[in-house]
C-alpha cells in the first residue's frame, strides 16, 4: 500500500466518511472507493461487485478474482446526557470501540474541558443541543443525570427520532416515575418500554467504572441486535 | 455487518512509518471453517519484528512476523500466505481451531 493511500484512509476515518479500500492482490495496487467516485479503469470492471460489498458493509475477496474489498463504516453516534463521573469512564471504554460520543450538559462546571479533554461537549440544554447534532435511528442515547429537567427532553427527542438504543440511569423507582411522566406527555407504552431503565446489563457492581462497563456492554449488544 | 470494534491499526502503522520504520500490513483476506478472526483483521510488523494487532488468536502470528521480515529483506511489495489446521507436530505453525485463513502481506511504501 502506498503511504499516500494510508494517509488518505486515516484522514477519511477522521472525517467520518464511509468508504472502501480496493486492493489488487496480484499487483499490490490499492485505491479508495467512495460513493459517486470514479474508479480506475482496471477496477471499473468490478464496480458492481464492489458496490455490493460496500452496501452490505462486508469485507472479502470478489469471487473468482484477486480483488480484495475492505469497507469502512461510520462510527455509531452516542449522545451522553450528563457530564458525570460515569461519563468519564464511558469515554475511556469507547476509545477502543467504534462509537463517537458527544456529551450534553447544561451545567458548565460538569462539562468542563479539564474533566473531558478532547471531547465534544455541548454546554446547552438538550432541546438546544439537539439542534446541533444530526440524529437518526442509528443514534444511541445514554441519559445519566437522572434529573427530569435534563434527561426527559433528551429521552423525548430520542423516542421521537427512533434511536436504536435509549438508556436512562436511575433506580427502579426513579424509572417508574420517569415512565409515568412520559405517559402523561403522551408517549405510548411501546415507546416507553423501548427505554432501557435501569440502564445497563446486570454485573453487580455499583462504582462509576462498573456502571460504565455495564452500559457499554448493553450498548454493544444492542448494536448487534439492530435490524 | 462489520463489528463496532475500531482497532486503529492503520493509524499505528502511520506512526511507525513516521518514525522511519519499515512497515508491512498483514490482513486476513479469506477464512474457511472456524477461524479465530474475521476477514479484515489486521496486524502490522516492522523490520525488527515488532508487531501490533492480530490475524488469529495467537496461533500464526509468529509465522506472519517471519514472513513480513522476509518481505522487507527481499524488498517485495506483497505476498499471500495461507494457514491450515495444525497437525500433531508441535513446531509446525497452524490453526488449532480447525479453520483456515489467507493472509495478505503488503509493504507500506
Amino acid at each position: 500500500m502506498k503511504l499516500q493511500t494510508l494517509k488518505s484512509i486515516i484522514e477519511k476515518k477522521k472525517n467520518k466518511s464511509e468508504f472502501a479500500i480496493i486492493t489488487n492482490l496480484t499487483t499490490g495496487e490499492s485505491e479508495i472507493f467512495e460513493k459517486n467516485k470514479q474508479l480506475s479503469k482496471e477496477m471499473e470492471t468490478y464496480s458492481s461487485q464492489i458496490e455490493e460489498f460496500f452496501k452490505s458493509k462486508k469485507n472479502g475477496v470478489i469471487e473468482n478474482t484477486e480483488i480484495f474489498v475492505e469497507t469502512y463504516v461510520l462510527p455509531i453516534k452516542v449522545i451522553v446526557v450528563g457530564a458525570v463521573h460515569i461519563a468519564q469512564y464511558l469515554v475511556d471504554f469507547a476509545k477502543s470501540l467504534n462509537f463517537e460520543i458527544s456529551i450534553i450538559d447544561p451545567r458548565g462546571y460538569f462539562a468542563s474541558e479539564q474533566r473531558f479533554p478532547d471531547m465534544k461537549i455541548i454546554n446547552k440544554w438538550p432541546d438546544e443541543a439537539f439542534k446541533e447534532i444530526e440524529t437518526n435511528e442509528n443514534t444511541a442515547l445514554v441519559a445519566l443525570t437522572h434529573d427530569p429537567k435534563i434527561d426527559d427532553p433528551a429521552l423525548q427527542h430520542a423516542i421521537k427520532k427512533k434511536f436504536y438504543y435509549i438508556g436512562a440511569l436511575g433506580s427502579k423507582k426513579t424509572h417508574e416515575n420517569r415512565c409515568q411522566r412520559l405517559k402523561e406527555a403522551g408517549f405510548s407504552d411501546e415507546q416507553i418500554n423501548s427505554i432501557h431503565g435501569p440502564i445497563g446489563i446486570k454485573l453487580g457492581g455499583r462504582s462509576a467504572p462498573e456502571i460504565a462497563l455495564s452500559i457499554i456492554a448493553q450498548l454493544v449488544s444492542e448494536t448487534y441486535n439492530r435490524k | 455487518m462489520k463489528n463496532s470494534f475500531d482497532e486503529k491499526i492503520l493509524e499505528e502503522a502511520h506512526d511507525w512509518v513516521k518514525a522511519n520504520q519499515k512497515v508491512v500490513l498483514a490482513t486476513v483476506i479469506q477464512t474457511w471453517g472456524s477461524s479465530p478472526r474475521q476477514v479484515g483483521s489486521r496486524m502490522i510488523v516492522n523490520e525488527k519484528g515488532d508487531f501490533s494487532g492480530s490475524v488469529s488468536g495467537g496461533c500464526v502470528e509468529s509465522a506472519v512476523v517471519r514472513e513480513c521480515i522476509g518481505l522487507i529483506k527481499d524488498n517485495k511489495p506483497c505476498k499471500k500466505i495461507e494457514f491450515k489446521v495444525s497437525n500433531e507436530s508441535a513446531w509446525e505453525v497452524g490453526l488449532a481451531c480447525g479453520g483456515e485463513i489467507a493472509v495478505y502481506l503488503e509493504q507500506v511504501n
